[in-house]
């Protein structure tokens, strides 16, 4: 039998499609409940009760949701240019899942371990904007093409400085590959190993420019409703929205999950001596979660201007400092050899 | 079996291809910005089958200077685009000729 | 098998998006063919095993060069249709161009030998058991140093350049002071009147 799925061409199909079902499908019921999750905190925080009527304690209100948004009629703009209009889309789900075929969960359990795995979810996160700007363009509508200009510009600036600060972290390990990021990072002091405490300043220059990156508030300016209505959706409905508000999450997870590998070990375990494990990447990917809903709840939105000025003027210089003297620091190893971890990636 | 001559036919291809369309969109600035982009690009597939088939990495980095290149061009050719549009409201190329400013 | 598939799978993508982006009237869809194109092209380079450039490829020019062209195409107001006129009365010089030269490269084609010396006259033989990118690397930062610093010149120009060229400083418009407004107090911007009841200021 276990042949049948190493040897047959079949049966390594079946097997790599297994193993897509095997993330995606926990991953997509992750979602469901993180939505409710995100929800309820923004609620705690505007000190109202949220999703409470579906299932126990409205458990259940994302899939009601769900339902609701397959059931709906599809509605298309009569001036719409059809065939762009439904690919946006799904080309914004499509490269959100694909993008997490190279994430790994613990030790070993990845479903292609590629040696540039790194630069393939940069990749995948920068075709994202084409999802936003073929949507904006395709509604043949004033606000939707306002919001996918803007969505494309900030995407883009905020781009620049999340490569600037993951060439930080390449340099540090001395791979492109994820898994080699994480063994990076063991050691044997546990928390204190992992590269926040070295790359310090650039764990929060990354999860703000993931927040801008996935257009989540306070950066949300493509979507920005006192303005823009809802931004390059407003002319989408039923299922095709869902598959934006979908792309979006898995977008926003991704984020969690590369900020965990990269900053904060990954499937490490925090404490020397408690066993590593998937609880431990999961967990902090939830965490992450919670600090995104928090913003999410607590901060006002930004201007656009300043965001472009935020992202230009700032983030962009202190980032391109960071390579250097991360450059300088792993060369010469200051800092007891905190920057410099190239046992692992050679 | 995939040999070296598939993948300089997908090349050749791609390079008439562009050549093709920079004759047939001669008005177009844009079009014709992209038609060197796949002329550029069939180049580009070139050196990587010749590099891998002869395991010789210069064909790889050259490759990436040629994306250096592109990259620079396709940014001052689309910025000299948007200075004759806001000049002259077209960017037919046959305007280009008329020099007053 | 597989790889035989995905190569004609990625090569119809290039060639099918790149006959697209030159054919299409809509500019646009030109340059979504465009990507297309591209990302097979990258698809194509996988298989070649250049993992880098391939991720490279995709970064830079579907990442970045195309979404320049798809802004440019967006913004400017120009009338498409009129620039499109002239296609069919250019069609048959440009075919016969098309076809003479694609006749002319399939003529070298059918006849091509590797010269005796080509294997020794590789500039940078690729060392066994280094990964794709490991290996680029240390080609590229050994032999070709200088080269690679001039390309980030050029870079470095074309940027100055694309900025000067476009760059517009308007007047007449409403600017943020970051600096003046974060030094900005209470004793600077406020005044304190004492305004007697019943007499107004």
């Amino acid at each position: 039998m276990a042949e049948f799925f190493t040897n047959t061409n079949l049966g390594i199909f079946l097997l790599i499609v297994g193993q897509c079902l095997l993330i995606i499908v926990p991953l997509l019921v992750a979602l469901a409940f993180l939505l409710y999750f995100d929800r309820k905190v923004w609620a705690a925080v505007q000190m109202r009760r949220g999703p409470n009527v579906v299932g126990v304690f409205g458990l259940f209100q994302s899939f009601a949701d769900f339902i609701k948004y397959a059931v709906k009629e599809v509605v298309v703009p009569a001036g719409a240019d059809k065939f762009v209009f439904f690919l946006a889309p799904l080309m914004s789900f499509v490269l959100a899942v694909a993008a997490w075929a190279v994430i790994p969960f613990n030790d070993g359990w990845v479903l292609a371990n590629i040696n540039v795995a790194v630069l393939y979810v940069f990749a995948f996160s920068s075709l994202e904007v084409y999802g936003v700007i073929m949507g904006g363009w395709a509604s043949n509508s004033k606000y939707p093409f306002l919001g996918s200009l803007r969505s494309a510009a900030q995407m883009i600036s905020y781009e620049v400085s999340i490569g600037l600060i993951i060439i930080g972290i390449i340099i540090s390990t001395g791979s492109l590959n994820l898994s080699n990021i994480v063994y990076a990072q063991q050691g044997d002091y546990g928390i204190f190993s992992w590269y926040w405490l070295p790359h310090f300043p650039m764990l929060f220059l990354f999860l703000i420019s993931a927040m801008a990156e996935t257009n989540r508030p306070p950066f949300d300016l493509p979507e920005a409703e006192s303005e823009l209505v809802a931004g390059y959706q407003v002319e989408y409905s039923s299922t095709p929205f869902l598959l934006f508000m979908i792309g979006e999450y898995v977008a926003i997870v991704l984020m969690c999950a590369l900020t965990t590998l990269f900053f904060l070990g990954g499937w490490l375990s925090p404490i020397p001596g408690l066993p590593d494990g998937i609880f431990w990447m999961t967990g902090k990917m939830f965490l992450v979660f919670f600090i995104f809903a928090m913003v999410k709840a607590i901060t006002p939105r930004y201007r656009y201007d300043q965001l472009m000025r935020i992202g230009w003027k700032v983030f962009l210089p202190l980032s391109l400092f960071w390579v250097v003297f991360v450059a300088f620091a792993a060369k010469f190893d200051w800092f007891w050899g905190a920057f410099a971890r190239w046992s692992v990636g050679g | 079996m995939i040999g070296l001559e598939h993948y300089l036919t997908v090349a050749a291809v791609l390079f008439v291809i562009g050549i093709f369309g920079l004759f047939l969109n001669r008005k177009n600035v844009i079009i014709l910005l992209m038609s060197i982009e796949l002329i550029l690009l069939s180049v580009n597939i070139n050196m990587v089958a010749f590099s891998s088939y002869l395991g010789d990495m210069a064909g790889q980095v050259f490759t990436l200077f040629i994306l250096t290149v592109a990259a620079a061009e396709a940014a001052i050719g689309l910025a000299i685009l948007v200075v004759f549009f806001r000049n002259r409201g077209t960017i037919d190329v046959e305007d280009v000729n008329v020099m007053k400013g | 098998m597989i790889v035989t598939l995905a190569f004609y799978l990625f090569a119809l993508g290039v060639l099918g998006g790149g006959l697209f982006t030159v054919l299409s009237r809509n500019p646009v869809h030109s340059v979504l063919f465009l990507i297309l194109s591209f990302f097979s092209a990258a698809g194509l380079f996988v298989l070649l095993g250049a993992e880098f450039i391939a991720m490279l490829l995709m970064i830079v020019y579907v990442g970045a060069v195309a979404v320049l062209f798809l802004f440019v195409v967006m913004m400017l107001d120009v009338d498409f249709a009129e620039l499109k006129a002239g296609m069919a009365q250019y069609m048959p010089v440009a075919l016969a161009i098309g076809i003479v030269l694609l006749m002319s490269l399939g003529l070298a084609f059918g006849d091509w030998q590797a010269a005796d010396g080509a294997e020794a006259a590789r500039a940078a033989v690729t060392p066994e058991g280094v990964e794709n990118t490991a290996a680029l690397g240390l080609v590229l930062y050994e032999q070709y140093f200088m080269i690679f610093q001039l390309a980030g010149l050029i870079l470095f120009v074309a940027m100055i350049g694309a900025i000067v060229l476009t760059l517009r400083h308007r007047e007449g418009i409403k600017r943020q002071n970051v600096l003046e407004q974060m030094w900005r107090d209470p004793g600077k911007a406020i005044e304190m009147k004492d305004v007697k009841p019943g007499q107004g200021l």
